[in-house]
């Protein structure tokens, strides 16, 4: 089963109506500069309580939404989620307390003392509000350059705490909520909902997947200066069902690496024992996988990914695929139903050692009737396919083409950009970014 | 950073929409519709305070308490003394105190309730902003209360 991103919008934003809806229908009145601040801090904090949901169920890896809206796709909401959520957070935090000082007709630093100290579980709240500013400040784009992933990674966690921290006072001072059990009940069954998803999904499955399929690292190949393929062996790989071009998030059982995982897409099609993927040194836990023993023992979460089949649209397809991004490719490339001369490969790499699976492509090549273009150059030299017309003239009749497109985000922003020149379709792109 | 902007903006447009579309209701602010003559409903507790007589001449104070009357936020009831013709105290018996923002808005809002009541020498008294609830109730309390004093 799959979602599909619009619908998923929709849904959110039906979910967010009915929120809006408790307070029209608990509210009589606004009456008065005091009780438009007071209600306009409600509206906030509900939204806010429900947007906190929805990021956690965006993160879930609920299989149907990771399918049908695509992991990148799924991290970019939540990203533009985060920003949003932590900016009504904010909003309604200042203007209860400006709005509660109004009518009462004290001044805010009185009120905030009131409102700690006497309202129940604001305390509470008010530490998650910090935690909430803190992972915003990390988070931010010019934090992320300086700190690192691991960091980054550890303090994210906080975010569930804070979660915990901010739901007491919602029921406990929350008006729409206080006098109104059918609400609760809702609400409190809406969290409870995301949270077992989320607990379920994240942890048990990744466990017991563990234990059924018990994979160990069989074997590792340079394929190029700094890129090797790992094989992973396990048992009923085939019950995972993974479809060619989806991903795994990958757990290491290192002493350095066993905390984090990292999503690596299939570079094989899936085989009943036996699951490759191809890792490229940049510079972070990649370039510990350079060395991963045989052996080591592996969690696998997945299959995830919504770059498969799936999404074809037409019969003739073109592979456009940027360095590393050649892995999903290398598989659809193999797997994507098609007659001789349906399938083209663009493959571009700024220098020839960059290049991997060459035999193998060329190979498939062969067997398909699919054609494989190298393209050997930095962005801007005589190679680069995304200057002026040259990709249309590379693949003669691309308008009626469905693009699969994987590479770095430059990457992909130039292909979309020269795709749309050649009057290629919005809805033919299908891109998925492995830098998330 | 712009689509974080554009929700933003549409937030607050959203806001200000649905909070003046609310606060229409609230123009002129005096509530008949809530001072109905005679609550039916729950009007079980109303009962004329038996310590003064009709028939003594109209100097001595009279009271009466008003009906519960129970708000989303908890009950609220008043007693009224009269003497002669005059309203002279209005006195809040219940008070919803669920929680401390209730407490909070009791104690601004009943004085300024009072005094209304006394001004207006009858229950046509303003909603007080932030205590729509406690002033609704209040007034109709009130209501029910001088209701049995001029029956």
């Amino acid at each position: 089963m799959r979602i599909n991103p619009r619908a998923l919008l929709t849904l959110i934003g039906l979910g967010a109506l009915l929120v809006v809806a408790l307070w029209w229908n608990d509210t009589l009145v606004v009456h008065g500069f005091g009780d438009w601040l007071t209600n306009a801090g409600r509206i906030t904090g509900l939204l806010a309580g429900y947007c906190i949901v929805v990021q956690l169920l965006l993160m879930a890896r609920i299989p149907a939404i990771e399918r049908g809206v695509g992991a990148d796709r799924l991290a970019r909401w939540h990203s533009f989620g985060g920003r949003y959520t932590i900016s009504l957070v904010v909003a309604h935090t200042l203007l209860i307390i400006w709005g509660y000082a109004v009518t009462a007709h004290t001044n805010v630093v009185s009120q905030t003392g009131t409102l700690l100290t006497a309202y129940p579980d604001v305390m509470m709240a008010t530490v998650a509000l910090g935690l909430f500013l803190m992972i915003a400040a990390i988070s931010a784009r010019a934090a992320r350059q300086r700190l690192s992933y691991e960091t980054w990674y550890h303090l994210h966690f906080y975010t569930y705490l804070a979660v915990a921290l901010a739901f007491s006072h919602q029921f406990a001072t929350g008006a729409d909520f206080a006098t109104n059990l059918q609400a609760r009940v809702l609400w409190g069954g809406l969290y409870a909902v995301v949270g077992a998803a989320l607990l379920w999904f994240r942890f048990i499955v990744p466990l017991r997947q563990r234990v059924r399929h018990r994979m160990v690292v069989d074997n590792v190949v340079q394929e190029a200066p700094g890129v090797v393929s790992i094989v992973m062996r396990g048992q009923h790989l085939d019950e995972l069902q993974p479809e060619p071009g989806q991903f795994f998030r990958w757990r290491f059982l290192t002493r350095s690496g066993w905390w984090q995982s990292h999503p690596y897409s299939l570079s094989a099609p899936p085989h009943p024992r036996l699951l490759r993927i191809t890792v490229k040194d940049l510079g972070d836990h990649s370039g510990e996988l350079q060395h991963i023993h045989k052996g080591t023992r592996v969690f696998a979460e997945g299959p995830y990914g919504a770059f498969t089949a799936h999404r074809r649209r037409r019969r003739k397809v073109l592979l456009l695929a940027g360095g590393i991004g050649i892995t999903p490719l290398r598989t659809l490339l193999e797997t994507l139903p098609g007659e001789p001369g349906d399938l083209t490969l663009v493959y571009r790499v700024n220098h020839a050692d960059e290049i991997v699976f060459r035999h193998e492509l060329d190979l498939l090549a062969d067997q398909r009737g699919a054609r494989v273009l190298y393209l050997i150059g930095p962005p801007g030299s005589d190679a680069d396919p995304f200057l002026g017309s040259r990709l249309a003239a590379h693949v003669p009749g691309l308008r009626s083409y469905d693009v699969f497109l994987c590479g770095p985000p430059g990457f992909t922003a130039a292909a979309t950009t020269a795709l749309r020149a050649a009057k290629v379709p919005a809805g033919h792109i299908h891109s998925e970014q492995f830098a998330f | 950073m712009r689509r974080t902007l554009i929700a933003l903006v549409t937030t607050v447009t959203g806001l200000i929409f649905l909070l003046s579309f609310k606060s229409q209701g609230a123009g002129p602010t005096n509530r008949p519709a809530a001072l109905a003559p005679t609550t039916p409903g729950p009007t079980s507790t109303a009962a004329p305070n038996a310590s003064a007589s009709p028939s003594r001449p109209s100097s001595a104070p009279q009271t009466a308490t008003g009906a519960v009357i129970q708000t989303k936020y908890g009950p609220v009831q008043v007693r009224v003394t009269m003497t002669g013709n005059r309203l002279t105290d209005v006195e809040a018996i219940q008070l919803p105190t669920g929680d401390r923002r209730d407490i909070q808005i009791s104690n601004y809002s009943v004085p300024q309730l009072r005094a209304e009541a006394l001004a207006a020498q009858s229950a046509h008294i303003n909603v007080i902003s932030g205590a729509t609830y406690t002033s609704d109730g209040y007034a109709q309390s009130l209501q029910s209360a001088l209701d049995q004093l001029n029956a």
